[in-house]
């Protein structure tokens, strides 16, 4: 009787370990058939999708940002700069654009693509820009390590897909343009509402909460375009390919060599 | 205590050090460095293509104008996968050799180089455009097929 007693406490002990040690580890299911038939449902965001740079433009002059005094106050040094002719390289190390500034001012082409629990963005640029936004229901981490495009949960509200990204690197710059930016200074919260307006466009409804650049939360839409046809298929973008070009060494072998370029991002032009 | 406004100067002047001892890197940059209010006309040999991401340029060996002597520019554009939806781009499109006339927005420096507006292959007759805004309709297969 007593040996059953003790290998019950034991059963009872192992069992309530085995439990801890689940709720530590997290296992990611593998997806089900109705997973995957599941994506069928959702609606069609394939192809190569560009950004209306017109509209980014224009939003530059008549959508500002609420921002706090010093940023107001360094966004119009640069807005001078750049109408003088001597654009801030805010873009110019090759490094991501970054959240929100991807969404806001890029020049470069995305794709979209569906995978149970996933939604993944690809840009034709800086060799690796790539969102990943967690559809499965999984809650944000509660520290999570700072990257360039944060850390992105998403759900589907009808054919709009709500994404909530937090954990933005403080040096990502809140952008209007190319030229023109501030780096969010951390504990920013970026909410977006994505969905098709008509057949071929999309449009990003961007809420930036950015407490330590802005007075109060900011809100703008981004649109992209849609193309369909082969040629427009996305190409591969190293940025870093522009610090060199194609050369010989003394063997024949085919490397790169370094090229010079100025400060405001061009090579260096012939005197 | 410096304003933030110093701090970013102090830090401009310092990479603008930095560029003129050719350690930049480049990306995705404004081009207000070209002024877009002139447009200007070369006409001569391509000497280079340097088909690559972030921005594909070509260096032309030509004369802006006439009795003026030939001389090396350089023609600054966006990057291949924007040229190619910009219409008729390839990495072959436009080659060592050929003569070309090209439109351009020159350096406000003076320096020789410009922004690439349009660029026609003498040969052929052939005009290809690098403006990146001429593509912002969706479906432009369906335009071309018409």
């Amino acid at each position: 009787m007593r040996l059953v007693k003790v290998l019950l406490l034991t059963a009872i002990a192992l069992a309530s370990l085995g439990a801890q040690a689940q709720t530590k580890e997290i296992v990611n299911p593998a997806p089900t058939a109705k997973d995957w038939s599941d994506i069928a449902k959702l609606p069609d965001w394939s192809g190569v999708w560009n950004p209306n740079i017109t509209d980014q433009d224009k939003q530059a002059k008549t959508n500002m940002p609420p921002w706090k005094p010093e940023a107001a106050e360094l966004i119009q040094f640069q807005l001078k700069e750049e109408k003088a002719g001597r654009p801030t390289p805010l873009f110019t190390n090759c490094l991501p654009e970054a959240m929100p500034a991807w969404m806001l001012i890029t020049h470069n082409a995305m794709e979209i693509l569906f995978t149970p629990g996933r939604v993944t963005m690809l840009g034709e640029s800086d060799g690796d820009r790539l969102r990943r936004i967690y559809t499965d229901g999984r809650p944000h981490p509660d520290d999570p390590d700072p990257t360039f495009h944060g850390h992105s949960i998403g759900h589907w509200e009808g054919e709009t897909l709500v994404v909530d990204t937090i954990g933005v690197i403080p040096q990502a710059w809140l952008a209007i343009s190319e030229a023109a930016g501030v780096p969010n200074n951390g504990d920013m919260h970026i909410i977006e509402r994505i969905h098709l307006q008509g057949k071929d466009v999309l449009h990003d409804d961007l809420e930036v909460i950015a407490p330590n650049v802005l007075t109060k939360p900011w809100k703008t839409t981004r649109i992209f375009f849609r193309q369909r046809a082969r040629k427009f298929d996305i190409v591969e973008g190293v940025c870093l390919e522009g610090y060199n070009k194609p050369d010989k060494d003394k063997y024949g072998n085919d490397i790169f060599v370094p090229i010079q370029h100025e400060v405001g991002g061009n090579r260096v032009p012939p005197k | 205590m410096r304003s933030l406004l110093g701090k970013i100067i102090a830090a401009g002047l310092i990479f603008t050090g930095l560029g003129l001892l050719n350690i930049s890197a480049w990306a995705h940059h404004s081009t207000t460095m070209f002024d877009h209010a002139t447009s200007v006309t070369i006409t001569g040999e391509v000497k280079e293509v340097q088909w690559t991401n972030p921005h594909v340029a070509i260096f032309i060996y030509g004369t802006v104008k006439d009795g003026e002597a030939p001389a090396l520019w350089l023609m600054e554009m966006t990057s291949p996968g924007n040229l190619i939806r910009a219409g008729g781009w390839s990495r072959n499109a436009v080659k060592k050799g050929d003569k070309v006339v090209v439109n351009f927005s020159p350096l406000r420096s003076g320096d020789k180089g410009g922004a690439l507006k349009k660029i026609t292959l003498v040969d052929s007759g052939k005009s290809l455009t690098a403006d990146i805004r001429a593509q912002e309709r969706p479906n432009l297969q369906e335009e071309e097929s018409k």
